[in-house]
């Protein structure tokens, strides 16, 4: 009998713990597709961003409106029609036409920034028929009058404000930049949560040398950035009721064997995809089987979390002291 | 009878192609102002999929030109499809020969015309009939409304007739004052259509349909044995058509309870004097006369509607028996004839009618002419006309609404004649293009049309400029039905949104007593009154204004929406006029914002919101004080300096008093001095560049770009720096070594920018201690106006150093004098800085030949010019013929300069033994670039000294020509609708000559000027009027077709991203001995994005292969290379990064994401095969006789 893979993420059932993480590639369906024939358990898709949507429509009012009635032989210079919208319209019917296509749970993940935007496009979706919703939590906080806790407790209103408005399961996507996330998970648990998503990679700007600017280009994600997953998810896994996803560095059926050992219900990949296509989940979980079934695992449910911050062999390998230790460790003999 | 009690507010183009899209089964189309909001509307509704009467939806087409339009009509109703389309003016002309088939095959078919006039010394896009005129010997039915709610009924009442009579009907309405006025209609259901539509006639006209199964053949040549007989069959239809059209009208009476008639006569059952007329001016007739008939006049006016066939009998009838004296007036002009068309016709019924003893004896007849190209007419000039009627010896023909001091036509008038009744509102807008205020009087409009029982007017007038564009707005709402098609000349209301407005133009004209001044200010309410010109504080005095301040800026700016001030203004309006409780009316606004906006989306939605909510707690009553304090006068509208003709003409054209020039003021024959937009200075920019000398690397990059040459660099000897103003910056040049010692500044014109941004966008000169500090910094140009006036003003001054010598490349030629400055075009422009650089490579010998389109507005639309001059006088010579003719115009330019040069080297030469040798050879002998040119110039000037001393005929004839041995530079200008569409036919037989001509294709790849319709240069994926859905096919790649002569000079070029590479192609295409073409890239507003980011945006259209660069020199062949050489890399960025940041592309992806997706990867495979094919054309070798030895 083969490895049992189902996992049980945010009260949905999955084939596979292995999820197509929030990324570009649920932009075509077909790929999508191709991403769930080789496997994949469930899909996120790409970030509703209610910024986005709001610079567009802004953006369409002064380039395309403010040049409506100006001039005596062009009463517009771009065609007008009623029929697309600037709105969520879009999304949603991408939604509509992945659930059609795919026969796996399809979450949305809903970037707002207005409370009143989190409600509405968060009904608008389930509307839509999303299984779940991943509240992708992302913001820069650029502002040294709001402190971590303001920051912290206007999150935890969104989330509850969401939870409240919708029946689907939420979970919400932070980054790892909390004094203390498990306090903050624990939080989210209260205020409805069911589930987390470690970690948002944050768009991290570089330094352009030539031109005195700062250089924005986007870098997919490596294996090295799966330990500080690993991390948090060990010492969650043991304290709290939510479903744990991880999401940034997890490449390879290795790396997800790890995330799951760590505590993770569900792992999501997106770079890996991106990288090597949509048919590379099916490698990952050809590898996340055989490493499981090498190990005598009847089930990955049976390896989940145990290594976790309550069930390491040494648990304290998780903590600060392990920091200490390793710092010791460069001393210069 | 289903006449609604509802009422529309509309204009007459969407009135009229409401109805005519519901009757056709086929719709071919073309853009034309004022006509091409009516195929906008057939398109949009057709790609919605809005059905016809009979359940289908009709097929939309686009095509090349009218002719084509008219050619494609001609094809649908031969098979028997119910057709139509709509023209105007040119396109109307153009439409002629396939009227002419139409018409002699007896097809039931409406055209609808929204008349304008026909362009002889000069262009206009507004309207007369001189259009309609033109066609009337094509047998077409000439049928004329002359209001909104008329246009739409007469168009259902055309396509009706038509059925029945098998006489095609020319429907016509006046351009912008019927096709663009905004009033309440009755709308016409589907119902009464199919009541009205004879369905004999559509089974008749269906069975007359080319059919293979019952074939039968249409269009035969005839011979003289049979046309004339065959011609003259035709005729009992034309007998019966007065007849059908009547019993048309009575049963649309009965549907609808609208009457009309085929003359329909208002005023005193008895009058003795009548006008006849028909258009909009009997609008205007029919409210005078109401008012004259009412104080007592026998007065009336007879308004024609079937102009063609004339119906005399019914004429006759119509017009009172007892008139002793008519005026006939005409709305166009036939120089040298009787008279225009409507006397004659007139003239003619009752000649016949004394012939036949139907009358006893004819009335006074007078004719005029009146309200060409929109010229205001207004009742003062109505009245002007009975007056002339009733003088003992009145003109036998005047012209009226202008003053006429060379020919004495002209009637005078007293503008103070006044009928508009108190119980009408009336109102002023003073607007910027940009603010909204036009759309936002049409929304109030519609508010007040349809939540009212009032009825209401809009009317609008915008200036030529595209950039920082003035708007009027002139609304009329009162009780009864509103005839007043001219201007507002007493308002209740004048609203200013932008108070530069009070410091240009006398805006309160038209204050009355206790008029209100609405105005939009950033100043303080206490600090407005002394803030104003002495003027304008006079006249708030002396008519005892109520002066209402606001700073919709301040509440936009809050609200999110920029400097877009609609919403506030009209909210202030409502707040003002009372039309409403304002309750009722905040109500209706905020509806009006969701109805309007909610499709962009709710951010746009809550913004106006916001902005209205906010919008009238920032409304403050300003005291207006007993006396007038300032001592300001308002500042002279010219820079100082103008000559003489631009201070008598331009000056009152750019006051807005145009109509108080006398004939005397106009050259006769459209000639115009240039060099005149330097006289205006219009100080647009909020923000302008200044220079920071201290960082600058002297790259040129901005002074390249600029589309306004508002920004210009030069290199010139330091002692040209004596007195020098203080804020005149300078620095060592340091970039071309022959250039040593001499300094080099960079100077903006601040009163001629318009703050597009793009030279600080490409700026690369970063401060390195603070790199947001760039060589080019953004300021307000209220803190540097008058600094950077006056180092303008310094820096035109100096001389630049000697650059002949200098190699000519990208930085060597900005540093050149520019010969095209300050155009009206777009803030961003992507057109002008070809232009530019073309003037500033050969400006003072070039001859342009420009298709009608943006680059004959910007090129040469009154009231001011932008190609100039330079300290020797020479400049660009410029004309514009028509839109379709243009390559052939610029050919036969070259035809005639090539003449003219020959005759002058031929003159030359049989003088040879009488002139030193060595000049003559010099004369002789060709060459090229600056200093060959400096020195022909030279040799000219000393032939000239010599020749001024013989007195033979060849030596005077010579003196005449001399001048053409300097090489002209003939060079054809136009926009990709003009190269790609309706003037291809032409452009591709010039380009198939050996002539010596240049041909620049400004390629914005859509109709810019007449609001972004699809062109065949459109690329595939994109969104654009007449394919909403996304253009299905390939662009059309003219280039290659041009490469396939193999003797043309071909470059595709793209000077925002690779100015260099523009430099070069210039300059191989002057030098090639044939026939080269330019085809430039050319950013523009309707490809949907901020186009100061379009120098990115053009690196991503070369980067993705959207518009790959090359060179095709046919002189490398004879080197032995190949001669397409390709100069743009293989592609890296996919064609989606390329789209997805215009939004031409984006609306597809929105519309439809399949559709999007299916039209990218076909854009990616023509991106591929394109490349392919360019690249193996890179490495074709051709064999030529020498290379081959």
């Amino acid at each position: 009998m083969s490895t049992d893979l189902t996992t049980r993420w945010l009260g949905l059932e999955l084939e596979c713990p292995l999820v197509v993480g929030a990324g570009p590639l649920s932009k075509d369906p077909k790929l999508l597709g191709e991403a769930v024939s080789a496997g994949a358990g469930a899909v996120v898709m790409y970030s509703l961003f209610e910024e986005q949507i709001t610079a567009e429509q802004m953006a369409a009012h002064r380039f395309i409106d403010a040049r409506v009635d100006t001039s005596a032989e062009a009463h517009s210079f771009m065609p007008d029609s009623d029929v697309f919208s600037m709105d969520a319209g879009p999304y949603l019917r991408q939604l509509e036409r992945i659930r059609e296509r795919v026969k796996v749970p399809v979450v949305a993940s809903l970037n707002g920034t207005t409370p009143g935007g989190w409600t509405n496009y968060a009904k608008q979706l389930e509307g839509a028929g999303a299984s779940a919703l991943e509240l992708n939590l992302y913001e820069v906080v650029t502002s040294p009058d709001e402190s971590g806790e303001a920051v912290e407790k206007r999150q935890l209103e969104v989330v509850s404000a969401v939870v409240k408005s919708i029946d689907i399961p939420v979970a919400v996507k932070i980054s790892p930049f909390y004094a203390s996330v498990p306090a903050f998970v624990r939080r989210l648990e209260l205020a409805g949560a069911r589930g987390v998503t470690l970690f948002n990679r944050f768009y991290q700007p570089d330094i352009d040398l030539e031109n005195l600017d700062v250089d924005r280009t986007l870098h997919l994600s490596t294996p090295t950035e799966l330990p500080l997953r690993l991390h948090a998810l060990a010492l969650l896994s043991p304290n709290t009721g939510l479903s744990l996803a991880c999401t940034g560095g997890v490449h390879t059926g290795l790396g997800a064997a790890k995330a799951i050992l760590s505590g993770a219900h569900a792992v999501q990949l997106t770079s890996a995809l991106l990288a090597k296509g949509p048919r590379h989940i099916g490698v990952v979980r050809e590898e996340l089987l055989h490493w499981l079934e090498e190990k005598g695992y009847e089930s990955s449910a049976e390896a989940r979390g145990i290594l976790d911050f309550s069930s390491a062999p040494d648990s304290h390998a998780w903590e600060r002291v392990n920091y200490a230790r390793m710092l010791d460790g460069w001393t210069l003999d | 009878m289903s006449n609604e009690a509802r009422f529309v507010t509309l204009d007459a183009n969407q009135a009229v192609a409401d109805v005519a899209y519901r009757l056709s089964e086929v719709i071919a189309i073309y853009p034309i102002t004022p006509a091409s909001a009516m195929g906008e509307h057939a398109d949009a509704w057709s790609a919605d999929g809005r059905s016809n009467l009979w359940g289908t939806v009709p097929k939309v087409a686009e095509m090349q030109s009218e002719g084509g339009a008219a050619g494609a009509v001609h094809g649908a109703l031969q098979v028997g499809a119910l057709t139509t389309t709509f023209t105007a003016s040119q396109g109307l002309l153009l439409m002629l020969p396939d009227l002419f088939k139409i018409a002699g095959e007896l097809t039931p078919f409406c055209l609808h015309v929204a008349a304008r006039t026909i362009a002889t010394h000069a262009l206009s896009i507004f309207g007369d009939h001189s259009d309609v005129m033109a066609a009337r010997s094509t047998g077409m039915a000439l049928l004329a409304s002359g209001s909104a709610q008329e246009a739409q009924d007469f168009a259902a009442i055309g396509h009706a007739a038509t059925l029945d009579a098998r006489i095609p009907v020319l429907h016509f309405f006046d351009g912008f004052r019927t096709s663009h006025e905004i009033t309440k209609v009755v709308p016409i259901d589907d119902a009464t259509l199919l009541g009205l539509i004879p369905a004999d006639g559509v089974r008749a006209h269906r069975a007359r349909a080319l059919d293979p199964d019952r074939p039968v053949v249409r269009g035969t040549s005839q011979n003289p044995d049979a046309y004339f007989q065959s011609r003259e069959a035709v005729e009992p239809f034309y007998a019966r058509f007065p007849a059908v059209l009547a019993a048309t009208m009575a049963r649309f009476k009965e549907l609808t309870g609208r009457a009309y008639r085929l003359f329909d006569y208002v005023g005193h059952p008895e009058a003795e004097h009548v006008i006849i007329m028909m258009g909009s001016g009997a609008e205007c007739a029919h409210e005078t006369v109401d008012h004259l008939v009412g104080q007592g006049e026998k007065v009336g006016v007879l308004k024609v509607r079937l102009f063609r066939p004339f119906a005399s009998e019914a004429f006759l009838e119509a017009l009172p028996k007892t008139a002793k004296a008519v005026a006939v007036l005409d709305r166009t002009k036939e120089p040298g004839s009787s008279g225009e068309p409507l006397f004659q016709e007139v003239t003619a019924a009752l000649v016949s009618s004394l012939q036949s003893g139907q009358r006893a004896a004819l009335p006074r007849l007078i004719s005029g002419r009146y309200g060409l190209s929109s010229k205001e007419f207004n009742p003062a000039m109505v009245k002007a006309v009975f007056d002339e009627l009733q003088r003992a010896a009145p003109k036998a023909r005047f012209t009226v609404g202008i003053r006429d001091d060379v020919s004495q036509s002209s009637l005078s008038f007293d503008s103070s004649f006044d009928i508009e009744p108190e119980d009408v509102s009336r109102a002023i807008f003073f607007g910027l293009g940009a603010d909204g205020t036009v759309s936002a009087n049409k929304a109030s409009i519609k508010i007040i049309g349809e939540e009212t029982p009032l009825y209401a007017q809009g009317h609008f007038e915008y200036d030529s400029k595209k950039s920082g564009s003035t708007t009027i707005s002139y609304l009329r709402f009162g009780p009864r039905p509103i005839r007043s098609t001219y201007r507002i000349g007493r308002a209740q209301l004048i609203a200013v949104h932008d108070p530069e407005f009070l410091e240009r133009r006398d805006v309160l004209a038209a204050a009355m007593p206790g008029s209100t001044l609405l105005l939009n200010s950033v100043r303080p309410p206490d600090a407005v009154w002394d803030s104003f010109p002495r003027e304008v504080q006079e006249q708030l005095v002396r008519q005892r204004c109520r002066l209402m301040v606001i700073d919709a800026y301040a509440v936009a700016e809050r609200a999110g929406l920029g400097r877009r001030i609609n919403t506030v203004m009209q909210a202030a309006f409502f707040a003002l006029s009372k039309v409403l409780p304002m309750d009722e009316a905040m109500q209706h606004l905020k509806r009006s914002v969701e109805d309007t906006w909610g499709r962009r989306g709710p951010e746009v939605v809550r913004r106006n919101l916001l902005a209205l909510d906010s919008a009238l707690d920032g409304l403050h009553e300003v005291p207006v004080p007993k006396e007038v304090r300032s001592e300001r006068p308002r500042p002279p509208i010219l820079a100082p300096g103008a000559p003489d003709f631009v201070q008598r003409v331009t000056r009152l054209l750019l006051e807005g008093r145009g109509d108080e020039l006398p004939v005397s003021a106009f050259p006769p024959d459209g000639t115009w001095p240039t060099g005149t937009s330097r006289f205006e200075k219009r100080a647009i920019a909020i923000d302008i560049p200044v220079w920071q000398s201290d960082i600058c690397v002297q790259c040129n990059f901005c002074t390249m770009i600029c589309p306004h040459t508002a920004i210009q660099s030069k290199v010139y000897a330091p002692s040209e720096l004596e007195n020098a103003p203080s804020g005149f910056r300078s620095m060592p040049e340091t970039f071309e070594a022959k250039l040593e010692g001499m300094r080099f500044s960079v100077q903006v014109a601040p009163e001629d920018c318009t703050g597009c941004g793009l030279c600080v966008e490409v700026c690369p000169a970063k401060d390195k201690k603070n790199p947001k500090r760039k060589a080019l910094v953004n300021e307000a140009l209220v803190n540097h106006r008058e600094v950077e006036r006056e180092a303008f003003a310094f820096f035109e001054g100096i001389e630049s150093a000697r650059l002949s010598e200098l190699p000519i490349d990208k930085r060597s030629a900005a540093l050149r004098l520019p010969l095209f400055e300050f155009s009206g075009a777009c803030a961003g422009c992507g057109e002008t800085p070809y232009i530019r650089l073309l003037t500033q490579l050969y400006g003072d010998r070039l001859i342009i030949a420009n298709a009608t389109g943006c680059s004959s507005i910007y090129g040469g639309n009154l009231p001011t010019t932008p190609y100039t001059t330079n300290r020797e006088g020479r400049g660009p010579a410029w004309a514009n013929s028509l839109f379709e003719d243009n390559a052939e115009f610029g050919f036969g330019m070259r035809l005639a300069v090539d003449v003219k040069a020959a005759r002058a080297r031929s003159l030359l030469t049989s003088l040879a033994a009488q002139l030193p040798t060595a000049l003559v050879d010099g004369l002789l002998a060709t060459g090229h670039g600056e200093a060959w040119i400096e020195a022909q110039r030279e040799r000219v000037s000393q032939l000239d000294r010599l020749l001024s001393g013989m007195n033979v005929p060849e030596a005077l004839a010579l003196r005449e020509m001399a001048s053409m041995l300097v090489p002209r530079s003939v060079w054809i200008v136009g926009g990709d609708g003009w190269a790609y569409d309706i003037g291809y036919g032409g452009l591709d037989h010039v380009l198939a000559s050996h002539e010596k001509v240049n041909v620049l294709v400004l390629d914005t790849e859509v109709y810019s000027n007449t609001g972004g319709q699809a062109s065949k240069a459109t690329p595939l994926g994109a969104s654009a009027k007449f394919a909403i859905a996304g253009k299905a096919t390939r662009k059309k790649d003219l280039g290659l077709l041009a490469m396939s002569y193999g003797h043309v000079y071909v470059a595709q070029i793209a000077m925002q991203a690779r100015s260099a590479h523009t430099v070069e192609a210039f300059l191989e295409a002057e030098r090639h001995p044939g026939p080269s073409l330019l085809i430039a890239h050319s950013p523009c507003i309707a490809h949907g994005y901020d186009l100061v980011k379009s120098p990115a945006q053009q690196k991503r259209a070369i980067g993705s292969g959207m518009w790959p660069l090359y060179r095709y020199d046919p002189r490398r062949v004879e080197r032995g290379e190949p001669p397409l050489t390709l100069d743009s890399s293989t592609p890296r960025t996919d064609v989606a990064a390329y789209m997805e940041h215009e939004a031409r592309f984006r609306m597809v992806e929105l519309r439809s994401p399949e559709r999007y997706a299916e039209l990218l990867e076909a854009s990616r495979e023509a991106v591929r095969q394109r490349q392919a094919l360019y690249e193996q054309l890179s490495r074709v070798q051709l064999p030529s006789e020498k290379n081959h030895g």
